[in-house]
């Protein structure tokens, strides 16, 4: 019954006017600007917030659902369109010295937070050195070169650098470095500050209440720094947890937007027939997540690079995007995601990335390398460990069982609760193989570097270096890659780190996935920025 | 009247054990009926019966449903009586020897008992594979140990009300050991009731190990009708022939086996059957 008082986007008396009048307007041929507005102002928007938010405290975790909402209430200093070009958002400007050392930003004027206090450098400089770098997950390696920011005036922030950090231009969305005020957090507990709870921002969405199990709500900031933004009256975030009713809601025109998968890809492949329903992949280019095999370099026989070409050949990528993830995704052809393309760091190794599995060849690979089967035909067996996100993982798991077997691989699966996966993969070590995704982010030193450093064998920290892979020219390379400004010189880093790693293959890319997010076909303008669903909705409107 | 013709007189009984026989023959001749293994991928996925070869369809991965429900019954009825049999030895012994000795003996196995009988049963099987480890192994002991308070009660019901027979009294005074006299003298006398539970307790069993593997819980390596059912669950609306087939194959092993024991009950208890 509650759902049914948020499904109906809210239409107040003023737009019915507007419209009666826009098409009177028409009629006469009188000013056609007026009808436009008309069309778009106003209006409430329901999402699907799934899983629930654990808090809106976006400077402190980077939990996908905290992203949905949060980069709503807050800002980032850029944003990036959907080819990943940066946006003016809270910075008007940036210029990068030659020597890449000195970042600095012009700031907006007249910003206000949603209490009515300016928005100054101060808050640049209070939100990088004494929030994201200190307690956001990913904050301490985006801003690791940056030693300190100056504020000549409250609308300049300058960025004093250690070495080039070419890859922290990509990290200053809403979602992955927010804004924060520094009025309602300095000298407090940051771990602990209300501010989590009740989030006060500067960006298109004020926080108005959470029920919790139930929904968030964001109204109109009225005072948004953006002329005539944001279109939309409300933001309300519902929160479902079972698939199916997500599904009925998206159908029944009860919710208008669900991202990240909230609607299971096998009702996309029958909703995406509908008229009213759509279906993109657009808005997840800042994620890049891949699927993935992590295997253990130290454990017989897959310390041996032979055992993980093999493997890598007898997989049917194509059979897993078909049959399990309906369609979506595009199979792996290096250790790095061609989405990197763009930026000219991607290069294809085709070598042991077959288009089509080759059983044949990974056989004789097998044999040349004395690595022989039984009396049975096993050449080894293994526990194959799946990341326990849902069936998706588990039917691949069923699959690859197959698949190994026909190269001499005997295969058993093993399904834990998260906790004890995560602990048995990243803190004991004790494992075979594991099936899982990355996101490979917007850099390659964000996203990949953690997979494959010597440094990143971080016993107890989870997701990075599982397979404790250790080369140090992939060591001496990555280091070179990530402070190398020149664009035709990183690539050529990166293609250098393709070539080993698709021979060495500690971790067996399976294929770059693919997001989806559905839409009711009435909400527009709600994919702009590569941020997809991370973005701050402020061009988004309902049209009725 | 022999017992298989006080069996026979129960119709339902008899269709019920004819459900039961073809459902063990199956499970029994699986390996001749589909050689393969039933995890194998074997042709068009999704395909509807009858379709490409596959009787009973296949699923999301190109599986055959039919090959799966044959190896599926084979599991299914093995866990059934293999987790029965633990639980009815276990409830057997704690409630023979709480029935024959009482006093505090009686009050600390009981109060055990009660302890388990408090928790509801699915949600405790749940937590006990979640805590070890999703295995055959994990599944049997789960169900096991939230099925026998009920056979611990009935036989300690039974021994209560025995032990001061005269025919109990009489093997005292000859000096027999009490373990000959639970064993030999009281035991067979209450053995009809513990079968008619035991064979119920199987079709329970098979229900708790479909609910576990649909929720996942299952061993991931052994292929049961309750996993048939979870992993044909998100594609119901689009194949509904993925989960209908194991399911129907639940139902009606589960309502033979329930009209079996139903049989075995008028049958060894002849009188009961008189009030009828």
């Amino acid at each position: 019954m509650r759902s049914r008082l948020y499904s109906r986007p809210e239409r107040p008396t003023s737009i019915v006017v507007k419209r009666a009048l826009s098409s009177v307007c028409l009629a006469v041929g009188l000013i056609a600007s007026t009808q436009a507005l008309s069309q778009t102002a106003g209006g409430t928007m329901v999402m699907i917030a799934q899983p629930e938010p654990p808090s809106l405290a976006p400077y402190l975790s980077t939990s996908g659902p905290i992203g949905l909402v949060a980069p709503k209430i807050y800002n980032g200093l850029l944003d990036y369109d959907l080819d990943l070009n940066t946006v003016p958002e809270l910075a008007e400007s940036y210029t990068v010295s030659d020597d890449g050392l000195t970042v600095t930003f012009a700031l907006r004027e007249g910003v206000k937070w949603h209490d009515g206090e300016p928005f100054t450098s101060a808050d640049v400089q209070f939100s990088i050195m004494d929030v994201l770098k200190q307690f956001h997950p990913r904050g301490p390696n985006s801003f690791r070169e940056v030693s300190s920011i100056d504020t000549p005036d409250e609308l300049t922030a300058v960025f004093n650098l250690d070495a080039p950090a070419p890859y922290m231009m990509r990290a200053f969305s809403a979602y992955e470095s927010p804004i924060v005020p520094r009025h309602l957090l300095e000298g407090e507990d940051i771990r602990a500050s209300d501010l989590a709870n009740n989030p006060v921002g500067t960006g298109p969405f004020k926080f108005v209440e959470w029920k919790k199990g139930q929904y968030i709500r964001l109204d109109k900031n009225e005072d948004y720094w953006k002329e005539g933004l944001p279109l939309l009256d409300r933001i309300v975030a519902r929160i479902i947890p079972d698939a199916s009713t997500r599904t009925a809601a998206m159908e029944s025109g009860e919710v208008h937007y669900g991202a990240f998968g909230a609607i299971p890809n096998i009702d996309v492949v029958r909703m995406r027939e509908s008229d009213d329903i759509g279906v993109t992949t657009d808005g997840y280019a800042m994620i890049n997540p891949m699927a993935l095999i992590e295997m253990n370099t130290t454990k017989a026989p897959f310390d041996n690079p032979v055992m993980r070409q093999a493997i890598s050949m007898a997989i049917d990528r194509q059979f897993l995007i078909d049959n399990i993830w309906f369609g979506y995704g595009k199979p792996a052809t290096s250790a790095m995601t061609s989405n990197f393309e763009p930026l000219g760091l991607y290069s294809a190794t085709p070598e042991f990335y077959p288009e089509s599995p080759d059983v044949d060849a990974a056989n004789a690979l097998l044999d040349e390398a004395g690595i022989t089967a039984d009396a049975e035909g096993t050449r080894a067996s293994a526990v194959v460990d799946l990341i326990p996100y849902g069936e998706d993982w588990r039917r691949a798991g069923e699959y690859m069982k197959q698949a190994l077997a026909d190269i001499g691989v005997d295969l058993e699966l093993r399904y834990e609760d998260v906790p004890t996966w995560l602990k048995r993969i990243y803190a004991d070590y004790d494992f075979e193989l594991n099936v899982n995704y990355f996101y490979q982010l917007p850099d390659p030193v964000i996203g990949v570097q953690r997979h494959y450093g010597t440094d990143q064998i971080r016993q107890g920290t989870p997701f990075v270096n599982s397979t404790r892979y250790s080369n140090s020219d992939i060591d001496e390379l990555l280091a070179a890659g990530a402070i190398e400004v020149d664009p035709t010189a990183r690539g050529e880093i990166y293609a250098q780190i393709q070539a080993i790693l698709g021979e060495e293959l500690p971790v067996v890319n399976l294929f770059e996935m693919e997001f989806l997010t559905v839409y009711n076909e009435k909400l527009k303008d709600h994919t702009v920025s590569a941020m997809g669903a991370y973005h701050s909705f402020d061009r988004a409107y309902i049209e009725e | 009247m022999s017992f298989w013709r006080r069996f026979c007189r129960n119709r339902s009984a008899v269709v019920g054990l004819i459900i039961l026989a073809i459902v063990v023959l199956i499970a029994a001749s699986a390996h001749l009926l589909f050689p393969e293994d039933p995890f194998k991928l074997v042709g068009q996925s999704m395909s509807p019966p009858g379709e490409n070869g596959f009787l009973f369809g296949s699923d999301t991965l190109g599986r055959d449903v039919a090959a799966g429900m044959a190896h599926g019954a084979r599991v299914s009825l093995l866990i059934g009586l293999i987790a029965t049999t633990v639980a009815v030895s276990l409830g057997v012994l704690l409630g023979a020897f709480a029935g024959y000795f009482g006093g505090w003996v009686d009050d600390v196995l009981m109060r055990v008992t009660e302890m388990f009988q408090t928790i509801p049963s699915f949600i405790f099987a749940i937590l006990i594979v979640a805590i070890m480890k999703p295995s055959i192994n994990s599944v049997i002991i789960a169900i096991a140990v939230v099925s026998w308070p009920a056979v611990a009660r009935l036989v300690r019901g039974e021994f209560l009300a025995m032990r001061n027979r005269e025919f109990v009294q009489a093997c005292h005074i000859i000096g027999m050991s009490d373990w000959r006299i639970m064993v030999r003298e009281i035991l067979p006398n209450c053995l009809s009731p513990i079968i008619v539970t035991g064979s119920l307790m199987v079709a329970t069993a098979i229900l708790i190990e479909s609910g576990l593997a649909f929720l996942g819980l299952g061993d991931p390596n052994i292929i049961s009708w309750g996993f048939q059912i979870g992993a044909g669950r998100t594609v119901l609306r689009s194949a509904w022939w993925v989960c209908t087939f194991p399911g129907i194959a639940i139902m009606l092993t589960v309502l033979a086996i329930n009209l079996v024991g139903e049989g075995l009950n008028d049958a060894m208890n002849p009188r009961l059957r008189e009030r009828t």
